[in-house]
């Protein structure tokens, strides 16, 4: 497990990225996330245009993402994803303040990998980060075409 | 708006009247062919109906003018002199019952449209009421919950970091800000469950209650390990509803009376059922703290409760959950208890809905 994965975070919260990358720090997970502030900043970074035109191929190797967030909504980036051959692979795992059925039902139907509803107590915010973050950057086998750092 | 399709607002001026005359038509046709039959007096209900249809598609004004050709045509065709106008005066009185008659077809006609029409735009109205409800409730579940999760976050964090630098005082602050955050996240998470009743559609089965009841108690059992309760479960019957949500009732009952036993050193707990003719009645009793009798009218309120938070945590939203559930499977629930004497809460279903 000596390899880590990318971690594309897209939340438009300053907060909750605030938040969650104390959460990781733990780990040295940190380090690894990007965050994107909105639906569009992430598709550029998947497509490196914009303020990513210059990173590094490849793909990362989780995608947490909001689904209320400014300009293109989670659904939308997901679909977009879902539907791009080069990105498709890419995992997904829905991070929300939603308990709405109707908004895990759409993700579920767009293809997506986890659905976790961002709990309401501290400790359990910590520990479902904390969780996300080493299983999908450290324990899972990302699809090819993923960044990796050794 | 759903309607039906002949509604008045799909029929032009033209056709509402071509209707009245094809109708009155019509009716003089019957007549005259079922007279050659030697059929007789078949005249009036023929003409009432051709009102009454012209009434009813066509409106008011259809129907007076069906009318007036009716009184005509009946006049001309069927009433001695045959072949005039000319009405005697021992047959006026027939002519003004038909008349009568009639416009009372043509009012009662009306005024169904009239609340038909009513009905729709209070349906619409309700409908998007309905909507607007249900994006307050998501709106609520998706931009309440991240301030209050900062709060409680960066509370915690500052715990954390500078616990050595707080005093006593402080830190107690620093815990009562944490508590509240705790609360009030249980309040919407609450909230948005009993909203969520209200909107869900009903699946409704047949189950066994027996079964239900036993499911819910070996929950109950992992969470009141080495309290010795003493437990009487009746054999119950089979109950017809929505499953999910009547156990979320049950669950809410039962963890009530665990709840208000808490403080007894010999807790029970019966849950027990009466068959009446057309419902079946379950109740849970319990021999806890139970309640006053003169504020029973409170307890099934939304965030209503009886005892402090200290005493008895909980955010006052069960008995109303139970009560949503019960009222929108056409039930009744009701309470029956006594300070220090325990409470009993009952469930009434009836038997014959929707089978």
């Amino acid at each position: 497990m000596s390899t880590l994965g990318r971690i594309l975070m897209v939340e438009d919260d300053p907060k909750d990225v605030e938040l969650s990358l104390t959460a990781l720090e733990e780990y040295n997970l940190a380090n690894e996330v990007v965050v994107a502030r909105d639906g569009e900043e992430a598709l550029d970074y998947l497509y490196k245009r914009g303020k990513f035109a210059e990173r590094l191929n490849g793909n990362p190797a989780v995608l947490l993402l909001d689904l209320k967030l400014p300009k293109v909504n989670g659904l939308e980036v997901l679909q977009k994803i879902r539907s791009d051959e080069k990105l498709k692979m890419i995992p997904v795992v829905v991070l929300t303040s939603s308990h709405e059925e109707k908004d895990m039902v759409a993700s579920y139907k767009l293809g997506v990998n986890a659905y976790v509803v961002k709990p309401v107590d501290f400790h359990e915010f910590v520990n479902a980060i904390r969780e996300l973050g080493v299983f999908w950057a450290i324990i899972n086998q990302p699809p090819p075409g993923s960044m990796r750092k050794n | 708006m759903k309607s039906k399709p002949h509604s008045l607002m799909s029929l032009s001026a033209v056709q509402r009247y071509g209707l009245a005359v094809l109708s009155v038509s019509l009716a003089l046709c019957g007549a005259l062919l079922l007279e050659r039959f030697e059929f007789h007096s078949v005249e009036v209900p023929l003409f009432l109906f051709a009102v009454a249809l012209s009434a009813w598609y066509g409106g008011p004004g259809a129907a007076v003018v069906a009318l007036v050709l009716s009184c005509l045509v009946f006049d001309y065709y069927f009433v001695p002199p045959l072949h005039t106008l000319y009405i005697s005066r021992e047959d006026l009185p027939y002519f003004i019952i038909f008349a009568t008659f009639a416009s009372l077809v043509t009012w009662f006609s009306s005024v169904r449209h009239r609340v038909e029409r009513e009905l729709g735009k209070r349906t619409a109205e309700l409908e998007a009421v309905n909507k607007e409800l249900e994006a307050f409730a998501y709106s609520v579940s998706h931009d309440l919950r991240a301030p209050l999760r900062h709060m409680s976050g960066f509370t915690e964090l500052l715990r954390k970091n500078s616990a050595s630098a707080l005093n006593e005082k402080s830190q107690r602050y620093v815990k009562m800000i944490l508590e509240s955050a705790n609360r009030m996240g249980l309040l919407i998470d609450d909230l948005l469950s009993f909203s969520r009743i209200g909107r869900a559609e009903t699946h409704k089965t047949m189950f066994s209650l027996d079964q239900l009841v036993q499911e819910v108690l070996a929950e109950a059992r992992q969470e009141t390990e080495g309290r010795n309760i003493t437990w009487k479960i009746a054999r119950l019957p089979s109950w017809y509803g929505d499953r999910p949500m009547l156990r979320m009732a049950l669950v809410n009952l039962i963890s009530n009376a665990l709840k208000f036993t808490r403080t007894r050193s010999q807790p029970e707990i019966e849950v027990g059922c009466t068959d009446e003719q057309d419902q079946v009645i379950v109740f849970v009793r319990d021999n806890g703290v139970g309640f006053d009798m003169k504020y029973v009218d409170k307890l099934f309120g939304v965030f209503q409760r009886l005892h402090t938070t200290e005493a008895f945590e909980g955010t006052g939203i069960g008995l109303a959950t139970v009560q949503r559930i019960v009222i929108r499977h056409g039930g009744r629930v009701w309470a029956e208890g006594q300070v220090d004497q325990g409470a009993t809460f009952y469930i009434s279903l009836s038997k014959s809905q929707g089978v």
